[in-house]
């Protein structure tokens, strides 16, 4: 049986690493995949060994653009946990609430984009307006809208004014509306239902076996959240829940980010209401570190930031080990693509949240005919939507 | 804080040396053990392996891998440690942990360390690279 292999990647400009995704295609069905990385291995942890412990928490912030406070976070766990170092509690509601601001801006990029691969633009346009109140109210709080330098061993760099809680808290009731009527549009579209449900099927066991994390894995039914798991910062003095489904196919995907999100805002409106009241430090002065051996990890939007830092006494970590959740997502593919039609294949790639604009990217394999033609994923995907909203109508 | 006597009991003598924190344990286990040790972990207890961190020190190319036991919010730190730094070698946990394909990978190239029984043993980020890479991550460089 002739097969055909469509070359997907390696540059995505939206991911911190690029990737390479070799589709192996039986007519219209993937039959197997095969994925490469290491086009932007930067060296980070190598480079690490070579700074200080606060250099590294700015070194950290710059490798992913999206995700940009969460290796500082787990960074900074990691650095606190080899000398059970205490933070004050503000730092902690403060921590807390860039985290889930985070969480917040990330899941509705994701969203955005994963409207704008299916053919779902006004459900692009709509996310990643109301993303920008998010990204105003981290001008507000840290004075940059992306890497905000917020984090530091024993709490956090810089204190949110008490006067402009008010206003942040008049953002977020504002945000809470729009992302409403976002979640209601996407979730009660039948042409998305169709569209999504059943596609890129992650089972329960898979999700297991590759030690995937975040919604990836909760979407397949597996309850984990660092947040509930270790909860540290200011996780175990607020309500939220994690959220979990069984179904472990792109919709479901689509289902727990969006109801996470409104976990996140919940959160991060109990943080602002504690920052009224409770006052006190926000950074304990930390000298220095002990010779030991620590480990960090925070939920970041995609999952379990992992780092693991060795330390000799000094004011430089020995060893800095960093793993960011789409290094364990992204090997799912191997169960979560085979037996999809290629048109599904974007999606599904897509649905774990790694970086993407490679789908732009046209591709030529050969027909019937032996022949050459383009093929174009993004194309494909969204003239499967449109058919069925032509076959629904 | 989670006690971990039930697991050491358990392992009895195949655990040469322990450091033992809140919330953590940092083990060592000869090269023989590991798959064992691996598999009780990830198959009886249920734990999540969240990466593995290789490092040269002294002593030789140790590999310390980081399981999760996230019920308990615990971690279950197997380390091995390879003296010969010019032939590092140890079992691969792959066959039994699948989300260690990666990882494992990754170290071999950065530090040369040989994962036997390991199913697909290529580099995972140097493959592509434009230069002849070897052992980046070597800090004295003793395998050139």
């Amino acid at each position: 049986m002739d097969k055909n292999v469509i070359p997907v990647g390696p540059y995505h400009p939206l991911l911190e690493e690029a990737e390479y995704f070799t589709l192996v295609v039986d007519g219209e069905t993937v039959v197997d995949i095969d994925l490469e990385i290491g086009w932007m291995h930067r060296g980070h942890e190598f480079i690490s060994e070579s700074k200080t412990f606060t250099q590294s928490i700015y070194l950290v912030e710059r490798i992913c653009g999206i995700c940009s406070t969460s290796h500082p976070i787990a960074c900074v766990h990691a650095i606190e946990d080899v000398d059970n170092i205490e933070i004050p509690l503000r730092a902690r509601y403060i921590r807390t609430l860039i985290g889930e601001l985070e969480r917040i801006h990330s899941h509705l990029l994701w969203l955005g984009l994963a409207g704008h691969f299916i053919g779902y633009d006004t459900l692009w346009m709509w996310a990643w307006k109301y993303r920008e109140p998010v990204l105003q109210m981290f001008e507000i709080i840290s004075g940059n809208r992306n890497h905000y330098g917020m984090m530091r061993v024993g709490g956090v760099a810089k204190d949110v004014d008490p006067e402009k809680v008010k206003s942040l808290l008049d953002i977020m009731d504002e945000i809470e509306k729009k992302i409403e009527m976002i979640a209601k549009a996407a979730t009660d579209d039948p042409v998305l239902k169709s569209r999504l449900k059943g596609v890129g099927v992650l089972t329960k066991k898979d999700a297991i076996d590759f030690c995937a994390v975040g919604p990836t894995a909760r979407a397949s039914g597996v309850p984990i959240d660092v947040r509930k798991d270790e909860p540290n910062d200011a996780y175990d003095l607020v309500d939220f829940k994690i959220i979990v489904t069984e179904n472990g196919d792109v919709f479901d995907k689509t289902v727990v980010r969006l109801l996470e999100t409104f976990e996140s805002i919940k959160i991060c409106k109990q943080c602002l209401e504690k920052l009224k009241t409770v006052n006190g430090g926000i950074i304990n002065n930390v000298k220095e570190i002990s010779p030991g051996e620590g480990i960090g990890r925070y939920e970041a939007p995609r999952g379990e930031v992992f780092h693991y830092v060795r330390t000799d006494g000094t004011n430089r970590p020995v060893r800095h080990k960093v793993r960011a959740p789409s290094y364990v997502n992204i090997p799912t593919f191997k169960a979560s693509c085979k037996g999809i039609p290629v048109a599904d294949a974007l999606i599904t790639l897509a649905a774990v949240d790694p970086c993407y604009c490679c789908t732009e990217r046209s591709l030529k394999i050969r027909d019937k005919n032996n022949e050459p033609y383009q093929l174009d994923l993004l194309k494909l995907s969204r003239e499967k939507t449109e058919q069925l909203r032509r076959q629904m109508k | 804080m989670h006690n971990y006597d039930e697991f050491i009991s358990l392992m009895g003598n195949k655990i040469l040396s322990k450091i033992e924190k809140q919330k953590r344990l940092y083990f060592e286990v000869g090269n023989e053990n590991i798959i064992e040790v691996a598999d009780y972990l990830f198959n009886k207890l249920g734990c999540r392996l969240s990466t593995a961190t290789a490092t040269e020190t002294y002593q030789g190319i140790e590999v310390l891998y980081h399981f999760s036991h996230d019920k308990t919010g615990d971690y279950y730190c197997p380390r091995v440690v390879m003296k010969d730094k010019n032939n590092p070698k140890m079992n691969s946990i792959t066959p039994i942990v699948r989300g260690a394909e990666w990882i494992e990978r990754e170290m071999s190239e950065m530090l040369g360390i040989t994962f036997e029984g390991h199913p697909r043993p290529e580099p995972l980020l140097t493959g592509n690279h434009p230069q002849n890479i070897k052992v980046p991550l070597r800090k004295w460089r003793s395998n050139g």
